[in-house]
């Protein structure tokens, strides 16, 4: 893996969002791994990387540092910090000549930003129309979904913040919209 | 915004996550049925469609969401969607969608 390139975040969080009702920051470089693999051979490949896949859409888990995410029927969003995965990037490529799967480094594409704070879902739902209400979207649960135009990955972390990730280029977009929502813009 | 099930997802989702994708159930011809087609067949299953009044099957792509397409029926008088089911599922009769109506109506 490119462990040498420097990861440029290609956006700043303003000080307006980094105090007050919600505080948002940005997270540093991650590794982040797309997985495909065929519902049935999940608990297979699973095994033999040495990690459990959630067979249900949105369920995650979390464990030693490593957080995987069910994002489709047959597909899984592995992201955690850079130094535990060089093995598992490895034994995932070695697997795809016997199992129809793949497995894609996609960790310069996204940028992910942490909102804590008792509102929250408030800044959330500025651009993502899901119910973020505890019954309809529990801790723990992750999913693809939109930021006003941004296409993004939304994980909750506990029952006041969440993380929020897109790819890079919509990064300013994302923050820029929160920005004018605290600023009390129209958005 | 309307909301949209995803029988993937097993959720309501917004629309904005999804994208239309045409009428279900047109089955593309293999090779050999292409190569016997002439041009005003082949145009007829890449362009005419139903247009149908009323309850109508059609696909849709959760693209912003578990990326999956699915079939779903759905009323294009009202926009109301009474019904979405999964690829591979057979086209569903008029009892059937009769029947998820009335289920719908309690």
């Amino acid at each position: 893996m490119s462990s040498d390139i420097v990861f440029d975040q290609a956006v700043e969080i303003p000080d307006i969002l980094k105090s007050g009702d919600v505080v948002t920051t940005l997270v540093g470089e991650r590794t982040r791994l797309s997985l495909r693999v065929k519902a049935a051979d999940r608990i297979a490949v699973a095994k033999a990387l040495g990690i459990t896949l959630p067979a249900k859409i949105g369920k995650t888990n979390t464990k030693a540092g490593i957080m995987i995410a069910c994002l489709g029927p047959d597909e899984w969003f592995i992201v955690g910090e850079k130094a535990k995965y060089s093995n598992l990037y490895n034994k995932a490529l070695k697997l795809s000549s016997k199992y129809v799967m793949s497995v894609t480094d996609v960790s310069f594409r996204n940028v992910a930003v942490e909102l804590t704070g008792p509102k929250v879902a408030e800044i959330v739902n500025v651009g993502c129309p899901l119910d973020l209400s505890l019954a309809a979207f529990p801790v723990g649960k992750c999913t693809r979904t939109v930021y006003e135009a941004a296409p993004i990955i939304l994980h909750r972390l506990s029952e006041d913040s969440f993380a929020m990730e897109c790819w890079r280029s919509y990064a300013p977009y994302m923050v820029g919209l929160m920005t004018a929502h605290v600023q009390g813009q129209r958005v | 915004m309307m909301l949209i099930h995803c029988p993937y997802c097993d959720e309501k989702r917004p629309e904005i996550e999804f994208a239309y994708a045409g009428e279900a159930h047109i089955v593309r011809p293999n090779a050999a049925e292409q190569q016997a087609m002439d041009d005003v067949e082949w145009s007829k299953f890449m362009f005419i469609r139903d247009n149908k009044r009323g309850e109508h099957c059609e696909r849709w792509w959760h693209a912003n969401g578990c990326n999956m397409y699915f079939n779903a029926v759905r009323n294009t008088v009202t926009d109301k969607f009474i019904k979405s089911y999964k690829i591979g599922q057979k086209r569903p009769s008029a009892a059937q969608i009769q029947k998820w109506k009335d289920q719908a109506n309690g």
